[in-house]
């Protein structure tokens, strides 16, 4: 078992070499599906093994519960995106970076999942985080190349500051293992520095996550990369943050209000206003990221609700491992029906795919699927999965009386019918409306490419269907953060239940229509008034960042000059220039040469100019010598040696 | 192994170094094998001592009963020298190369040698006096190289240079001298200071000590000589710029602090907290700087200014932790600086570009080097798993230990300077790699660097990644080394 697990991880670090050597494209196209297969197949045999940890040095993983079950959905996605690639990366440049970093990340990527500490988890967490920075820059265009330094630069300050997090709290706990953090805080206590260090960590894996107000890379990111690896970045990468979070949660402040309200407001605004953005968006891939975004901000509302609920955690700690995994299928189908889209289209932009769908059944059913999935229509995952947090939301509303939670579970109700809005725009843009003469004509699918797309999105309506699916994949993973199984069954197509998707789904219908068909249509073409209007990047953390580093450089030349404005008023006070007698040696020189002249026979060449010459070198050396300051320090020196005889001798 | 071998690798490198002037200037051959036959003579001769240590001390010169020059060779000093016997035949053999085409070569190799015997000679001595007068031999040597290149610029660089270190360790002396006069002269861990008559003229001069071996280590507000110094050729900058002459001031801070003074009698203290205070602030100076400098070079000396600061403030906190995670980064800092300096000075060498918005998409061409620059600015950044995030960790959770409140704000600083450390170094990776379409940075003709020179860049890479993933051996045996 401990070699399959380590075969597991580092089968991929490995393949990224042998990816990386072979040149042939064929060869290298078999290689890659060959490892993501076995990772895959590796990950759910060691899953049918016993609960255990591994150690390796330093590193130690964990096999089971829920580090198992996101092992596998993690491999399960890179060996669907490696099925799409062959076809997708047709004729690009630069495949051999592109795939050595695509099983880079994959190695990495499990690791996360794997770790059974948190310093394992940030050590594969950093690696996962730079190698995948070469997917968003893999096109190299100029929005890649931007979006790559926001990407990076919240990347490295989210890692730093998560490492910060994990120094505080190896001082309080003495133990970064995740199964024994929890009995080391209780005995620890609470103290300041524990909610300094959980939120330090908060920061590193929101940022990750994409969490409000660290979103800023992922809507920028996620679009510009290639479509098989944006579907990685928004259906796993984003969950090794939400992971993170998840330990904090379960681990660290289990049952901490403070933390639950912090975490339920900002899921809160990233689920709002991912949504809203998404519904304004013209592109494809843009619209299907800020959806991420949105998703995201619904899971971390589940999260928040686990926290809050406590003992009765039952509903929202099932209703989040479901969603979780939902959103990462859903978006692999989405991304890779993207991906398959734009390598026959060679667009995103919506006004030029008009129609482009129509006559292709195996995109038009895998799209519809997630499409539905996301929104939340019944017969899907994700019905399910928003069902069982909304119940969560509304039973913590009755539990705890609070009007802001009802306030909450409205805006849940309203993001889902902007989600329903924003995928009924994308489907109607796409798959329906008659096509231009600007669309393009496409390109039939290999079978790779269809296999790629069915199988990733049979999972969506076979689990929709059959609910009793939720508790086999859910509960092994409860342990995670100390939920609990379901006091009763839960009768998922009731009224009470089915009342929240039809609000949804009546906000989503009347927002598509009254609002995307009569505000953002405009003579037929897709419009985007809020396009570069509102980024708060641009206009809020770059200017700030740019104030403060003008301020703090101005200080610090300041003082950084002192020392040698210091000297410089030495030498121009105290310790200043001797004169110069250069004139009067040379005319000495000269004279002596030329005496010496007369009693030579041959002319040509005078001793008299070669003496003042000579004169002149000395004397410029022995000023530059004798009359400035490192003369003057040398003379220090000379004295500190004074000192130090005078000292030997007065000892003895 | 006989007391006496310790004057070896000081004296071999010093004596046979004095004679490579006797080589005419264009018997290249023969100057090459007989400077690499001295260092790497001096090399193993370190080892050797290293792993056979002599118990017992080498009296060199007495003048009295408790003040001679005497040589040693303790835990501390082996680390030190290890890593320089290291590192010296590797910049030897990188300087072959990239010194082929300059002038002045015999007293550049002369006084290159001569610099390792100095160094040696900071690291075996067993006395502060010992330790002084090898510090300024140190200076005395390096000052040439320095001015290699006899323009303006290179005079202006080596005469701040100067002024710089002789200044600083007149203000050093100070301290020198109040230690051999309360009989704290030899170094014995845990110090000699305990109750002195007068604490706070102790600690002023505690202070000065401070202030004037951090020139050397670049502690602000005495750092503005080693940006300056950037002009001197490559394997200057990188073996002595990075390593061999800051480190010793680094190194003769630590001596200070745990075997001189001693913690019990400093830690707490106002003193204790304005170095910290200083090291913080030269941290985070450095970053921000290095972050504005377009120079490649300066970049990297900038980032030497923080770096060596991350080895003061481990120093200043003034536990056993704290020491073990100064040496940590001293041994990884130099690695990784070195590598990345070979790395500029090989584009510098190949297409004479020197500054980094030039570099845009050289990195196709120079795909080795530029791999070698990532793995360095990665490591440096502190990104597991290189080695720099080891040495990184291990000054945090010193630092947090102590409870001092100040300390804890210096993993802020620290966390802080990483961010700029991945700006700052990544920047010039991703620019080399990267080439914008809109630029007309013309790259044809530039070519890869030659063997001599890629060989130490890996070497220093492989160490970068080995000494990160083995960790926990090399935390062990610098611990064991220390006697902790």
């Amino acid at each position: 078992m401990t070699t399959m697990t380590l075969t597991c991880v580092f089968l991929p670090f490995i393949a990224a070499f042998i990816s990386a050597i072979i040149k042939n494209e064929k060869v290298r196209n078999v290689v890659v599906i060959l490892s993501t297969t076995a990772s895959f197949v590796l990950s759910v045999v060691i899953s049918q093994g016993q609960a255990q940890t591994i150690s390796l040095s330093s590193l130690n993983f964990n096999i089971g519960g829920f580090n198992s079950v996101y092992a596998i959905i993690a491999a399960f996605m890179w060996f669907a995106a490696s099925l799409l690639s062959p076809q997708y990366f047709n004729g690009h440049h630069k495949l051999s970076r592109y795939y050595f970093f695509f099983l880079f990340t994959m190695g990495a990527t499990l690791g996360v999942f794997l770790s059974a500490d948190l310093m394992t988890t940030f050590i594969f967490f950093e690696i996962m985080s730079f190698t995948s920075y070469m997917w968003v820059v893999q096109e190299e265009t100029k929005e890649a190349m931007d979006a790559g330094k926001t990407y990076l630069a919240i990347a490295v300050l989210g890692g730093m500051v998560a490492l910060m997090g994990l120094f505080l709290l190896y001082n309080i706990t003495g133990t970064l293992m995740i199964s024994e953090l929890y009995s080391a805080v209780t005995s620890a206590g609470k103290s300041t520095k524990l909610y300094v260090a959980a939120f330090c960590l908060l920061f590193g894996f929101g940022a990750k996550a994409g969490m409000f107000p660290l979103h800023i890379w992922l809507p920028k990111a996620h679009p510009v990369a290639p479509a098989p690896a944006s579907a990685l970045l928004s259906g796993v990468l984003t969950k090794t943050g939400v992971f993170g979070i998840l330990v904090v949660t379960g681990q660290i402040l289990r049952d901490d209000e403070i933390w639950g309200y912090t975490l339920l407001a900002l899921a809160t605004i990233t689920m709002v206003l991912g949504a809203v953005i998404a519904v304004f968006s013209n592109n494809l891939k843009r619209t299907l990221a800020c959806s991420s975004l949105s998703q995201i901000g619904f899971i971390l509302v589940g999260v928040s609700m686990i926290t809050l609920l406590g003992e009765e955690n039952a509903l929202a700690a099932n209703g989040t491992f479901l969603y979780m995994i939902n959103h990462s299928i859903v978006k692999l189908v989405l991304f890779l029906g993207a991906g398959a889209i734009y390598l026959g289209a060679h667009t995103l932009d919506l006004n030029k795919l008009k129609g482009y769908g129509r006559n292709k059944p195996v995109i038009m059913i895998t799209f519809l699927i997630g499409a539905c999935s996301l929104a939340g229509i019944p017969g899907f995952m994700g019905y399910l999965s928003k069902t069982l947090v909304h119940e969560a939301i509304v039973e913590y509303a009755h539990l705890s009386h609070l009007p802001i939670i009802t306030v909450v579970e409205w805006l849940f109700l309203f993001s889902g019918g902007l989600t329903a809005a924003y995928m009924m725009k994308l489907f109607v843009a796409i798959f329906i409306e008659k096509p231009t003469e600007n669309t393009p004509k496409g390109k039939k699918l290999s079978p790779l490419s269809a296999i790629a797309l069915i199988i990733s999105a049979v999972a969506i309506p076979v689990i929709g269907v059959c609910t009793s699916l939720v508790e086999k994949i859910t509960y092994p993973m409860l342990s995670l953060v100390e939920g609990h199984h379901f006091h009763h069954e839960i009768h998922y197509f009731s009224f009470t239940n089915l009342k929240g998707v039809l609000i949804s789904l009546t906000i989503g219908i009347l927002v598509y229509i009254l609002f995307i068909r009569k505000v953002l249509i405009k003579d037929k073409t897709y419009v985007n008034p809020m396009e570069n209007k509102i980024s708060l990047e641009n206009q809020v953390y770059v200017p700030a960042i740019k104030i403060i580093s003008a301020v703090v450089g101005v200080i610090c030349r300041l003082f950084a000059d002192s020392t040698d404005f210091l000297v410089f008023i030495a030498r121009k006070s105290v310790l200043t220039d001797a004169k110069e007698h250069t004139e009067r040696k040379r005319k000495y020189a000269y004279a002596l040469g030329d005496v010496l002249d007369h009693f030579k026979h041959d002319k040509t060449h005078k001793n008299a100019n070669l003496f003042v010459r000579v004169s002149e070198t000395i004397s410029k050396t022995t000023q530059s010598i004798s009359s400035n300051f490192s003369f003057a320090l040398f003379m220090t020196c000379l004295g500190v040696c004074i000192i130090l005889v005078f000292l030997i001798i007065s000892f003895k | 192994m006989n007391s006496l071998f310790l004057a070896v690798p000081i004296f071999l490198p010093i004596i046979l170094g004095a004679l490579l002037f006797l080589i005419p200037a264009e018997k290249k051959k023969q100057r090459n094998a007989f400077t690499m036959f001295t260092i790497l003579c001096s090399s193993v001769s370190v080892w050797l001592l290293a792993l056979n240590t002599p118990q017992e001390s080498l009296v060199l010169l007495n003048f009295t009963d408790n003040l001679s020059f005497v040589l040693k060779l303790d835990g501390a000093g082996k680390i030190f020298s290890c890593l320089s016997a290291t590192l010296w035949p590797l910049t030897a053999l990188y300087a072959f190369e990239y010194m082929s085409h300059e002038k002045n070569l015999p007293m550049f190799y002369a006084f290159f040698t001569m610099a390792f015997g100095a160094t040696m000679g900071i690291a075996m001595a067993s006395n502060i006096l010992t330790m002084y007068l090898f510090y300024e031999l140190l200076t005395l040597f390096t000052i040439p190289l320095v001015m290699h290149g006899l323009t303006k610029k290179h005079n202006f660089a080596a005469r701040k240079y100067m002024t710089y270190s002789i200044g600083g360790a007149a203000f050093a002396f100070a301290g020198v001298a109040f230690l051999i006069v309360n009989d704290a002269n030899n170094f014995v861990f845990g110090g000699h200071i305990d109750s002195p008559s007068d604490p706070t003229i102790a600690l002023i001069l505690f202070v000065f000590a401070f202030l004037g071996f951090g020139v050397k280590a670049a502690v602000f507000p005495f750092h503005s000589w080693l940006p300056t110094a950037s002009v001197a050729p490559t394997p200057v900058t990188a073996l002595l710029h990075a390593v061999a002459v800051v480190k010793a001031g680094a190194f003769a801070i630590i001596r200070l602090i745990y075997y001189s003074y001693g913690t019990d009698f400093v830690k707490g203290t106002w003193a204790q907290n304005l170095v910290m205070a200083l090291a913080m602030f030269t941290i985070f100076y450095g970053s921000m700087t290095a972050l504005r400098q377009k120079h490649f070079k300066r970049r990297l000396a900038y980032s030497t200014i923080s770096n060596l600061s991350y080895i003061v403030f481990a120093a200043t906190l003034m536990t056993e932790a704290g020491l073990i995670a100064a040496f940590c980064h001293l041994l990884f800092h130099s690695v990784i600086k070195i590598g990345a300096f070979f790395s500029a000075g090989a584009v510098l060498h190949k297409t004479e570009r020197e500054y980094v918005h030039e570099l845009e998409g050289i990195g196709r061409k120079m795909p080795l080097t530029f791999i070698f620059f990532t793995i360095s600015a990665l490591s440096l950044t502190g990104i597991p798993p290189f080695c720099g995030f080891i040495s990184k960790w291990f000054i945090a959770t010193a630092s947090i230990e102590t409870q001092n409140p100040l300390a804890v704000a210096g993993v802020v600083v620290l966390l802080i300077s990483a961010f700029l450390t991945a700006m700052y170094m990544l920047s010039p990776a991703i620019k080399a790699f990267f080439k914008r379409s809109d630029n007309t940075n013309d790259v044809e003709n530039v070519k890869e660097a030659n063997a001599l020179m890629q060989i130490p860049m890996g070497i220093c890479a492989v160490l970068c990644i080995v000494t990160g993933i083995m960790a926990t051996p090399v935390i062990e045996i610098i611990k064991g080394v220390l006697g902790i």
